[in-house]
């Protein structure tokens, strides 16, 4: 283990009491109280629900107190007082005590959504009605009704102001969440996870063929290996004042995670739930009306991919051919490839609890194959907590989750080993089975690529997680009006990762084996002191608290290439080994405060400030301090108007420092060169990125004011968010440079870029009824971004797959686009009748989608319910990369059409009109060229679910042995509706997660449409 | 109270100091600050092998292979063989000059020099030479004088090539000093050009001195009688048989295969050029079944026509053969041959044909007893070229310097200078005439904006003299 080693200094852990001692000892002044009385009590709402954030104080005193999430208050009043009750949507009350020392008070109105508590930063439970920023909730039941298996694709199109994007539809593949639109340029752009106040790792990653040879990609999101069923609710924290208390990581949005509890003095609740679910890819466009075969000679030929090999679906007319009987084999090649996915998923839990304590445990697994033959996900996830209340002023949860994933994948992507090159530009004509001649020597219909069966068994990632989360919080109340939390959690894994590549005949390749092993170990502590006082019509809590976070990332490789043993997947089988040792820490250390002022529960004010450390900034400047300031005034508690049953305006600030950089990147050592050792010689050179000694914190500065009002007894709920978002100084690491300088690239505190963006939450209940209801939600995120600085007077930066450019939305694609007439604009036309290239890269799109909008329907009608959620994009460009280079081998449908033609536009030469004619081929192989042909606007619209559900009436139930029982249809994706896209799904970013893997869609495992039955029981 | 103050004070101030110890731990345990000459030469002589003199298929050395019509793409029409070029294709070459090789030559030299290895400093000088030279005659003027300062300057402006050839003769006469001194460690298996043999490396500095005179053959305020004198002279000091020569063995492991080897594989769909098979076959070269291999499907030594509209059948055409494209070839960075070949154009220049002839005659007999013809052969294939003629003499010279010099870099500036082998522009070509040098990197572009970055592939470099 690598505990933080203290040499001749204070354990920061003293540092911490130490600090929140002296505070606290300033400020706490205890009342001394001559004659008093203590009274606990529970309010509820005209329904018989428990009120949370309602306020109990005494009349004319000072004294007063908030209730909790059970409605349970306590107070120390003077005898003979009167407690005046109030809450947002209920009528005030007074109520006199006389010598009773407990009591229920029913107050009229009905406790809104609005009162509902959310899980802000670091866990601290507050009402939505009382937040100055915004957040957006999602039940744990709404992400378990998408039947996705990964937390991040549950949550796509829920959220306003968040984007998730996935990577492929293959078991396991990754997904990227951004919120708020993209804040750096080359760091770490993803949400910050927090899974019960502690952060966990998210990072992609189980491809070890990644590493070996910069060409695989993907792998899966580490959030993945958090079981969906083990979660109550999910909080997106969108702005930085919300996430501001969080530090650092949490300028690029949080996603809390708060999982299942049991339930205190309640007898043990078991329930099952099983599901069933099968997924059918849903299919690029591609044609099959020609065979494999090209012009040889001038004539037109039909190769028959044995003995005449060619990478060009340019032949004959498949049908004449089968005519003629030259053609035996036609079959599409993606039909025959792809199977039918199947998952199953079976979840026990159990919760319950003493007076004293709660429970819960819940196991799932998940075992899952792919569309693509051999691919599978497996998951076994165990997830306990146990809560105790030890004495009447501590308390403790103990939680531990353990999950062991197990992926099998393919590569995808521009890899040329991938399996997937060779059934989307396949001609329909060869058959690829059996895919080892008599000889045992692979069978290609063209040079330079695999047989596509041949790969799934030769060319593959395997990776096995095990992952263990321990969370321990400690609370220690000695008062009302104080409490301490106490928070130590940990996320631990290790991963071994196996990427497996034999020979390849057909690649002329040596062969190669990766094994990698990861430990990743991040611990979290919080130490985190709480006051909370009624003055009069105030209510003021401050809020003290230390943080220390260290990751550490370890890292062994070993790489054999050159194989000769088939089959043998182990290092050994390598005739060069060579192996690799990486080791990174980050430490970070925080101080943090809040203030909340709360006056009448209608005016708010809110201060938030920390200051941070962290070791992978300048040793000179590794301390930065920042905040945020906001406030809400909720206007309806003046207004009184009976339409309006909630209405509240709120504004904010927020500047946060960020240090979105990895370790080391400070100095320029000397790194093992490439191929090294070579000829049994060791070898380093310099590293050809300088290190900057001189890093600082990069900052979000961000302005945001929100609106949020419910009207007609909350019948339509309305909330809309407008920010402003500067990022300054970011930290880019990878800069690129002048080469003449020695280096390729630096980091430096380089870029600017800004985000601007509405988001708006819209709750109608059209009818609510004891039999029949109908619920509609509406969100609607568009989010404008611009890169406003780079690097000096650099105008342009590659990012990967798509590039920034000073005064454009970040991600544009800059590659060949046609050559245009400069005052036209119209496309140049060569002497031979073809579109020109033009002479160098130009900007042919932008990866920004202009919004992204989703709605959800559903209704309930007795015991039926049913539900469905539509997604929509408008616009966001995308390369399909299949199609680029499928117009070169005449795959994609439109090459289906071989007539000649005139191609639209003006001659180079003479700017007149094009008249010459072209063949379809010579078109489409010079479009090749032109990767603004192949660009896409990314519009869909997707009919995401579909639910249909029975649940089992009381009556039925009483004669069996469980409480209750449901059965629930769903199906995913039934409908994609993509006018301007021919892959499989526009949603898609095949390359990953990463910045650089943003925009092309290429040699992907389709998108799938999937049905999904599930039983759901109870026990009595 | 005051006391209470005073601990607390200096408790506040120990936890400072705690805090800012804790957050201390960036120093990198994954790579070395600082390594030992051997262990910076090996991979620099690696490099310039594998990434300047020949590389990938996005370098430079692959593309002057295209203009010297060695090398077809088995694509369509628009590539790097019809001129087909922006700016970002050059990135890599001058990733692999300057972050890769001169800055590590920068680093070796002034680590040996401090620590009185003469031996390595003369290898650094040498090496950064043969580097900057082979840059300037692609690029022209190029950054040296303010380059390789890391964060202390961030756009060097370009010296012209005239400064850089003075710098290259200075690095090499100043390389040939340091190995005089004879002092400090001497490279051993670190060095796979020579193991250490600083007589050999000695040889090397004067010969490419000779091959740098005449690249000034019609350089501006230079006479092609009086480069020839001072390659000549240089000579007198240069290699003297293949003993001597500049090559890198590749050790053809998994790990280590011959570059060209790896760029003639089916994924490039690179094949041999019609230009240089027909050539071979016309002139009945008993090295053709050496320098191509036959074609797969056929048998037959095929070539394709660099700028054919369609792609073709990609077994039926040629690769290159065994000598110079096997997973264990041997790279030539100076070859004997070389020199031979200088002598002989020098003397051409200087006392016309039949002072050329001897050298003319051995630089082929040496070529082809290294492939392995049979020495039959090379006197029936000596005889059917005839006699050097004062009229064909320096056109012969160049046919026979480009075939023993194959696949070298070198042939271009050659072509560039002599105009020989003839070469006509391509089909399809994207250029209005054969590119006489290579656009500058965008990398540069980007980062330093430099005057002379609106050079186009036809524009001429100093000493390419109209």
């Amino acid at each position: 283990m690598n505990q933080p080693k203290h040499q001749n200094c204070l354990p920061p852990a003293f540092s911490r009491w130490l600090l929140l001692a002296v505070v606290l000892l300033g400020m706490a002044v205890t009342p001394v109280l001559a004659q008093t009385q203590k009274i606990t009590g529970k309010v509820f709402d005209e329904t018989g629900h428990p009120v949370n954030g309602a306020t109990v104080r005494e009349k004319g005193g000072k004294r007063g107190a908030a209730t909790d999430a059970e409605g349970k208050f306590s107070l120390v009043v003077k005898p003979g007082a009167v407690l005046v009750v109030t809450g947002v949507g209920l009528e005030s009350q007074e109520i006199p005590i006389g010598s009773q020392s407990s009591l229920d008070i029913h107050m009229k109105g009905k406790s809104t959504a609005l009162n509902e508590v959310v899980v802000t930063a670091l866990g601290i439970r507050r009402e939505k009605s009382q937040l100055t920023y915004s957040t957006q909730q999602v039940k744990g039941e709404a992400l378990a009704a998408t039947k996705e298996t990964g937390v991040l694709n549950a949550l796509a199109g829920k959220v306003s102001g968040v984007q998730i994007t996935s990577s492929s539809g293959q078991p396991g593949a990754s997904s990227r969440i951004v919120i708020r639109g993209s804040s750096s340029l080359l760091g770490n752009n993803e949400a910050l996870i927090v899974l019960d106040g502690v952060p966990i790792n998210n990072a992609q990653n189980g491809n070890a063929g990644g590493v070996a040879t910069n060409t695989a990609v993907g792998g899966t999101s580490r959030l993945s290996d958090i079981d969906p069923a083990t979660i109550e609710s999910i909080n997106v924290l969108k702005g930085s004042a919300a996430s501001a208390l969080y530090g650092s990581n949490a300028a690029r949005g949080v996603v809390l995670i708060t999982t299942k509890s049991g339930s205190f003095a309640k007898k043990p609740q078991v329930s099952i739930n099983s599901q069933y679910s099968f997924e059918n890819p849903i299919y690029p466009e591609m044609q099959t009306k020609y065979s494999l075969g090209d012009l040889l000679n001038g004539v037109r030929t039909y190769y028959d991919g044995d003995v005449m090999k060619t990478s060009a679906v340019w032949g004959l007319d498949i049908d004449s051919l089968v005519k003629q009987g030259i053609v035996k084999y036609n079959r599409n090649p993606m039909k025959a490839f792809f199977t039918t996915g199947r998952s199953y998923t079976n979840t026990l839990t159990v919760g319950g609890g003493s007076e004293r304590s709660s429970y819960f445990f819940s196991y799932s697994n998940l075992d899952q194959t792919g569309t693509v033959p051999t691919t599978t996900f497996k998951r076994n996830a165990l997830f306990a907590k146990f809560s105790n209340r030890i004495t009447d002023q501590v308390s403790t949860t103990l939680q531990l989750g353990y999950t062991l994933s197990n992926n099998h994948s393919t590569p995808e992507g521009y890899d040329l080993t991938d399996p997937l090159w060779t059934i989307y530009t396949a001609p329909a004509t060869w058959n690829p089975l059996p895919y080892l001649d008599s000889a045992g020597n692979q069978r290609v219909f063209r040079p330079g690529r695999n047989n596509a069966y041949w790969a799934l068994y030769n060319v593959y990632n395997n990776s096995k997680t095990s992952r263990i989360i321990p969370v321990l919080t400690i609370n220690y109340k000695p008062t009302t009006w104080l409490t301490f939390t106490e928070r130590a959690g940990a996320d631990t894994y290790s991963q071994q990762a196996d990427y497996y590549e034999a020979p390849s005949s057909a690649l002329t390749t040596v062969g190669t084996i990766t094994q990698m092993s990861v430990n990743y170990r991040q611990f979290n502590h919080d130490l985190i002191g709480q006051v909370q006082q009624q003055f009069g019509d105030f209510n003021g809590s401050f809020l003290l608290g230390n943080n220390i976070n260290t990751e550490y990332n370890q890292t062994h490789q070993l790489t054999g290439t050159g194989t000769s043993i088939i089959g043998f997947d182990n290092v050994t089988n390598g005739s060069t080994i060579v192996g690799k040792e990486f080791y990174t820490r980050r430490r970070k250390l925080g101080f943090y405060g809040q203030v909340n002022l709360e006056y009448k529960k209608f005016l708010n004010l809110s201060l938030t400030g920390r200051y941070d450390g962290s070791s992978v900034l300048s040793t000179k400047k590794n301390f930065y301090p920042y905040g945020s300031a906001s406030a809400g005034f909720i206007f309806s508690e003046l207004l009184k108007v009976p339409a309006i049953s909630f209405g509240k305006l709120r504004v904010s600030y927020s500047s946060v420092g960020n240090d979105n950089v990895t370790p080391y990147s400070l100095s320029t050592p000397f790194t093992l060169a490439a191929g090294f050792p070579y000829g049994g010689n060791s070898g380093f050179l310099q590293s050809t990125t300088l290190g900057n000694p001189n890093l600082i914190n990069e900052t979000t500065k961000e302005s945001e004011v929100g609106l949020e009002m419910n009207f007609l007894h909350n019948r339509i709920g309305f909330e809309a968010s407008y920010f402003y978002r500067h990022h300054e100084n970011l930290l880019t690491q990878n800069v690129p440079i002048a080469p003449s300088t020695g280096y390729n690239s630096t980091t430096l505190n380089a870029a600017d870029m800004t985000n601007k963006g509405v988001e708006v939450l819209l709750n109608i209940s059209p009818f609510k009824g004891k039999d029949l209801g109908w619920d509609v939600t509406l969100n609607y995120t568009r989010i404008r971004n611009n890169v406003t600085k780079i690097n000096g007077n650099t105008q342009q930066l590659q990012i990967g797959q798509t590039w920034a450019f000073v005064g454009k939305p970040y991600g544009v694609f800059y590659n060949y686009g046609y050559a245009r007439d400069s005052a036209t604009h119209q496309i140049l036309i060569d002497d031979g009748g073809l579109p020109k290239v033009s002479s160098n890269n130009v900007v042919i799109g932008n990866l920004q989608p202009d919004f992204l909008a989703g709605i959800n329907n559903s209704f309930y009608y007795k015991n039926w319910t049913l539900a469905f959620f539509f997604d929509y994009r408008k616009g966001g460009e995308i390369l399909n990369s299949d199609d680029r280079y499928g117009y070169f081998y005449g795959t994609p449908k439109v090459t289906g059409n071989r007539q000649d033609r005139i191609v639209p536009g003006i001659l180079a030469s003479t700017k007149e009109p094009n008249t010459k004619p072209v063949s379809a081929e010579a078109y489409y192989q010079r479009l090749n060229m032109i990767y603004e042909a192949a660009m896409q606007d990314g519009t869909y619209l997707k009919l995401r679910t579909a639910s249909i559900g029975y649940k089992l009436s009381p009556a039925v139930m009483s004669k069996t042995p469980f409480s209750a029982a449901s059965l629930t249809l769903t199906g995913r994706n039934l409908f994609i509706y993509a006018p301007h896209f021919t892959g499989s799904d526009p949603e898609v970013s095949s390359y990953g997660t990463s910045n650089g893997a943003e925009g092309t869609y290429g040699n992907t495992v389709p998108t799938s449409r999937s049905f999904n039955l599930t039983l759901n029981m109870v026990f009595k | 109270m005051k006391k209470i103050i005073l601990y607390t004070g200096a408790l506040v101030l120990f936890a400072v100091a705690g805090c800012k110890k804790f957050v201390d731990i960036n120093q990198d345990p994954n790579n070395p600050t600082s390594v030992q000459e051997k262990i910076l030469l090996a991979p620099i002589e690696v490099n310039i092998a594998n990434s300047i003199a020949a590389g990938g298929e996005a370098t430079a050395a692959t593309y002057v292979n295209h203009f010297m019509q060695m090398i077809c793409y088995n694509q369509i029409a628009l590539n790097y063989g019809t001129y087909y070029f922006v700016n970002t294709n050059m990135n890599a070459s001058w990733s692999a000059v300057y972050a890769t090789c001169l800055n590590n030559l920068k680093i070796l030299r002034q680590e040996s020099t401090a620590d009185g290895n003469s031996n390595y400093t003369a290898i650094s000088e040498i090496l950064t030479a043969y580097t900057l030279a082979f840059t300037s005659d692609l690029w022209g003027d190029i950054p040296y004088s303010q380059a390789l300062e890391g964060a202390g300057n961030f756009a060097p402006t370009y010296d012209k090539q005239e400064v850089i050839y003075d710098t290259v003769l200075a690095l090499l006469d100043k390389g040939v000093a340091d190995i005089d001194k004879k002092a400090g460690q001497k490279p051993g298996a670190d060095d796979y050009y020579y193991s250490g043999d600083m007589s050999k490396w000695r040889k090397l500095a004067y010969s490419l001195k000779a091959r740098y005179y005449m690249h000034l053959t019609k350089a501006p305020g230079h006479t092609a009688a009086a480069q020839a004198d001072l390659a000549l002279a240089a000579l007198q000091n240069g290699f003297t048989g293949t003993a001597d020569e500049w090559k890198f063995v590749y050790p053809g492991s998994s790990t280590s295969q011959n570059i060209w080897y790896v760029n003639m594989q089916a994924l490039s769909t690179l094949v041999a050029s019609t230009a240089i098979v027909d050539t071979l076959k016309t002139r009945n070269d008993p090295r053709l079944p050496f320098l191509i291999a036959p074609s797969k499907n056929t048998g037959l030594y095929t070539g394709r026509a660099i700028g054919s509209p369609s792609v073709g059948v990609y077994q039926d055409y040629s690769l290159l053969g065994a000598a110079y494209c096997s997973v264990g070839s041997t790279e030539y960075l100076m070859p004997y041959t070389e020199v031979q070949f200088i002598q002989a154009e020098a003397n051409f220049i200087k006392s016309g044909a039949g002072a050329a002839q001897p050298f003319y005659t051995a630089g082929i007999t040496t070529h082809m007893s290294k492939l392995g013809v049979d020495g039959g052969r090379i006197t029936t294939y000596l005889a059917s070229r005839g006699t050097l003629t004062d009229a064909n003499g320096l056109e012969q010279i160049m046919q026979e310097k480009v075939i023993a010099d194959f696949l070298s870099p070198e042939n271009y500036n050659d072509w560039r200078r002599t105009g020989f082998p003839r070469l006509t522009i391509v089909p399809n070509a994207q250029a209005p005439a054969i590119p006489r040098r290579l656009i500058y990197p965008q990398s540069e572009i980007n980062a330093n904006p430099q005057p002379q970055q609106s050079a186009t592939l036809v524009d001429r470099v100093w000493w390419d003299a109209q």
